[in-house]
């Protein structure tokens, strides 16, 4: 399982610095999440683990390595489902399997293992279109399990879905997690969201972005919204934040 | 893990293959042709406007005329041979388009001249150029067709979804790979629907070259002739007979194909 690491990276698009200096470090196996506002550079941030994005300066590790290019062992997972629409969903999730040449007679095994870890056993011929948004975001995270990858990069995963949805796609999440030893970065809007899933939470300033706090969860599962532990950490965060 | 949304339905929606997509209005439509045409020939002596009847019965005795059936064939190869060019050009200029921002400009530039030109007035010069025969109609087809195809492809090339891209990469997909799973299947919408866009002006193309004088055989002869010596029954019948071809062409033959290419669009619901 593989360590993620950002040492004092800057980055800018054209004259747009969109993150200075910054720097943060997450573990093994641990739960992380990227809080901040709109357009402080979270997705510019996760698209470097990816290797979707280089470095103005400073570097990107992962497990001590730089990143240059994409890994099928970092696997992100995009805020539009981003399924194709022209395959069925076991060959959606078939994909990443295809690509890397897997053995053509596990394909369809390991296809239906995560199908049915995500809750879409017999939704195998379905198309996305015929799926809700839940289901379409269920099967867009089965198609990054089957890689069984080492780090899983989040990007505001489920933004679309109503808040009920939400609320149990959360606890699926946590479920899949928990004891895989996966190292998750989960990019979020919702302070709530970022302290219900994670271990370790950076807030991240407006543009250009920075972490401006890092804050260490060890609230034990299953969390309570409302527990004091978890109230006194947003309202932390929000501070953080400059919001009142 | 429960399934607690609902599931939109995937029996019971997908819609039948209707070669004529809604019958009713369609048939209201051929008759209100066949109706004014009627009206037309209770009007006008029937040398100048036989009546539907007689032009439908000329149309189907047509069939068994071994000259109309030579001149059919004629047309059909022609079509045969300048349409899949056409549509094959079109394709790879398409990509390339897509591909390169220069060579989007260049083809944008030379389709934009190409399209000002009526594709009949190339006609004269092939003629004068190889001579009478199959192949400068054939060019005269490939010239009117290719573009409809190109533009297409490359509006979709350049088009294809980014994170759909980056997707694909993220899972280590190579060059090839880009290609052949997302670029590929992404495009195909369009190059079915530029292949319809273009079978439409091949049709109209090949009969025009025939009828200006590109050949001595061929639909577009037959009805040119049958205008020089006043044959008004041959003239319908020949006009009949374009238009049905062309619909059977287009709405049973592509669509059929257009169905099972892209049959994850008519699956389960309304059209994608
Ligand atoms: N490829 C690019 N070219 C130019 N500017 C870019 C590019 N990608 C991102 N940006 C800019 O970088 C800034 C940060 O973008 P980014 O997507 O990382 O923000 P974000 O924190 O994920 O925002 P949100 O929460 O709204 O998704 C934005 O101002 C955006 O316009
Ligand atoms: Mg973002």
């Amino acid at each position: 399982m593989q360590t993620l690491q950002l040492k004092n990276v800057n980055k800018t698009f054209g004259n747009l610095k969109v993150l200075e200096d910054i720097s943060l470090n997450v573990k093994k196996g641990e739960f992380a999440a990227i809080v901040g506002p709109s357009g402080c550079g979270k997705s510019t941030a996760l698209r470097m683990f990816a290797g979707l994005e280089t470095p103005s300066e400073g570097e990107v590790l992962a497990n001590g390595k730089l990143v240059t290019e994409p890994d099928s062992n970092r696997v992100m997972i995009f805020q539009e489902h981003a399924l194709y629409p022209w395959r069925t969903i076991e060959d959606n999730v078939r994909l990443g399997l295809e690509l890397t040449n897997s053995p053509k007679n596990e394909r369809r095994e390991r296809v239906n293992r995560v199908l049915e870890k995500v809750g879409l056993d017999g939704f195998q011929t379905y198309y996305p279109h015929q799926l809700s948004g839940g289901m379409k975001q269920r099967a867009s995270i089965a198609r990054a399990l089957v890689m069984d990858p080492e780090v899983l990069l989040l990007d505001e995963p489920y933004g679309a879905l109503d808040a009920i949805t939400r609320l149990t796609m959360q606890n699926e999440l946590i479920k899949l997690w928990h004891g895989s030893n996966q190292t998750m970065l989960l990019i979020t809007h919702d302070i709530d969201e970022a302290l219900y899933l994670a271990d370790r939470v950076f807030v991240m300033s407006s543009r250009p972005g920075k972490v401006v706090s890092e804050v260490q969860n060890e609230i034990p599962r299953p969390r309570d919204r409302n527990s004091v532990d978890f109230v006194k950490l947003r309202q932390e965060i929000m501070k953080s934040l400059d919001i009142n | 893990m429960k399934i607690d949304e609902n599931v939109k339905s995937k029996e019971g929606l997908s819609a039948p293959f209707q070669p004529f997509g809604k019958t009713i209005p369609y048939i209201a439509a051929v008759g209100s042709l066949l109706f004014i045409w009627q009206i037309v020939a209770w009007i006008l002596p029937e040398f100048l406007m036989p009546d539907v009847s007689q032009g439908l019965k000329r149309f189907i005795d047509n069939f068994s005329d071994p000259d109309f059936l030579n001149g059919l064939q004629s047309s059909l190869y022609r079509l045969a041979w300048g349409y899949p060019i056409a549509c094959l050009l079109g394709a790879v200029l398409g990509l390339l388009g897509g591909v390169s921002k220069t060579f989007s400009v260049y083809l944008k530039s030379v389709v934009s001249i190409l399209q000002s030109i009526p594709p009949i007035t190339w006609v004269p010069f092939f003629v004068v150029l190889i001579g009478f025969g199959n192949l400068p109609i054939i060019f005269v087809i490939t010239i009117a067709s290719f573009f409809p195809m190109a533009l297409s492809v490359l509006n979709a090339t350049e088009g294809v979804n980014r994170t759909h891209l980056e997707l694909a990469r993220v899972m280590g997909a190579n060059t090839r790979q880009l290609i052949t799973k997302v670029y590929g299947p992404e495009t195909l919408p369009a190059f079915v629907t530029g292949a319809q866009v273009a079978f439409g002006n091949a049709w109209r193309s090949l009969i025009a070259a025939e009828m200006v004088g590109g050949a001595s055989a061929g639909l577009g002869w037959s009805i040119s002739y049958a205008g020089e010596i006043a044959d008004m029954e041959g003239v319908l019948a020949s006009i009949v007979t374009i238009g049905t071809i062309a619909i059977i062409l287009d709405h049973v033959v592509l669509n059929g194909i257009k169905r099972k290419l892209l049959k994850w669009r008519y699956t389960g619901g309304d059209e994608k």
